[in-house]
């Protein structure tokens, strides 16, 4: 994970003194990746809500903050457990055990484990290149909201912000093989949906 | 011998950079060597999981005073 300024031991000792100045360039810095974390298990405004009393949670304990993980890390795990606060209110839980869900490549191997339908030739190259075209880029997103909860959490913390697994796994309270078959399922589902448009030129 | 299902599998250690035991290593790399459908499959993922819309602006001046606002006066003492 890279380190951001706000890690600086400078802006750390400003923070745990109170200054309103550096809190509010850790919200400018933090929020938008905090409330997309978030809106991997919430509804957006619920999200919005969420992080909002994350932040109030986090103003009230930074003083406490004793550096030993990044401050991005530490304010997940606020918004993570504040999600997970606002699920329960209402009867719900993501859960992280993975057994009951497809692998949504399982299809393309033959019973011997190779490809039955290996994958397309994508255009990765050229001013055309699929992976730069808009209509793929909102069917991702369409995809995105409705995969999982539990898939789409990880793809989330591990492959849109580049967490750590060891970080992703205590913050989750979750194994790290239950995290690597979450995150292979979410990968799996987008390939094939990208080999798919790549094929049909269809969401 | 890797099966194509098993690579595939396997593939996302090197994605991740996640160290594999040595025979596990070679068999995977071996597989790769021969299999240009899962040395396709690995080239395609890396450069898909590196499209992935990610959301990392910087909060605009009015938001970010909209949440301190919000925030629980200083103390005093």
């Amino acid at each position: 994970m890279p380190q951001t300024e706000t890690d600086s031991p400078e802006f750390l000792t400003k923070l745990r003194n109170g200054d309103r100045a550096a809190f509010g360039q850790l919200v400018k810095t933090h929020h938008n990746m905090l409330l997309a974390t978030a809106r991997s298990m919430l509804s957006p405004a619920d999200a919005e809500e969420a992080v909002q009393d994350a932040w109030i949670a986090a103003h009230r304990a930074i003083g406490k903050f004793e550096g030993r993980s990044q401050l991005r890390t530490w304010l997940t795990r606020i918004v993570i457990n504040q999600a997970r606060m606002m699920l329960r209110k209402s009867g719900r839980e993501i859960q992280f055990d993975p057994t009951d869900q497809q692998d949504a490549l399982a299809y393309r191997f033959r019973d011997d484990g190779h490809w039955q339908q290996p994958p397309q030739q994508w255009e990765l190259g050229g001013p055309d290149a699929l992976l730069t075209r808009e209509e793929l880029r909102r069917c991702m997103e369409k995809h995105l909201a409705r995969m999982p909860d539990n898939q789409r959490l990880v793809l989330e913390l591990r492959d849109l912000q580049g967490m750590e697994f060891d970080a992703i796994c205590n913050m989750l309270d979750v194994s790290a093989s239950n995290v690597r078959v979450l995150l292979h399922r979410a990968r799996a589902r987008l390939f094939e949906l990208v080999d798919h448009f790549q094929e049909t030129g269809e969401c | 011998m890797l099966k194509c299902k098993h690579a595939v599998e396997k593939a996302d250690a090197l994605v991740d950079g996640t160290p594999l035991g040595r025979t596990e290593r070679l068999a995977l790399y071996f597989h790769l060597l021969i299999c240009h459908h899962c040395r396709r499959y690995l080239r395609q993922l890396r450069a898909l999981l590196g499209v992935l819309p990610r959301q990392q602006d910087a909060l605009d001046d009015g938001r970010t005073r909209a949440i301190l606002d919000k925030l629980d006066p200083p103390q005093q003492h």
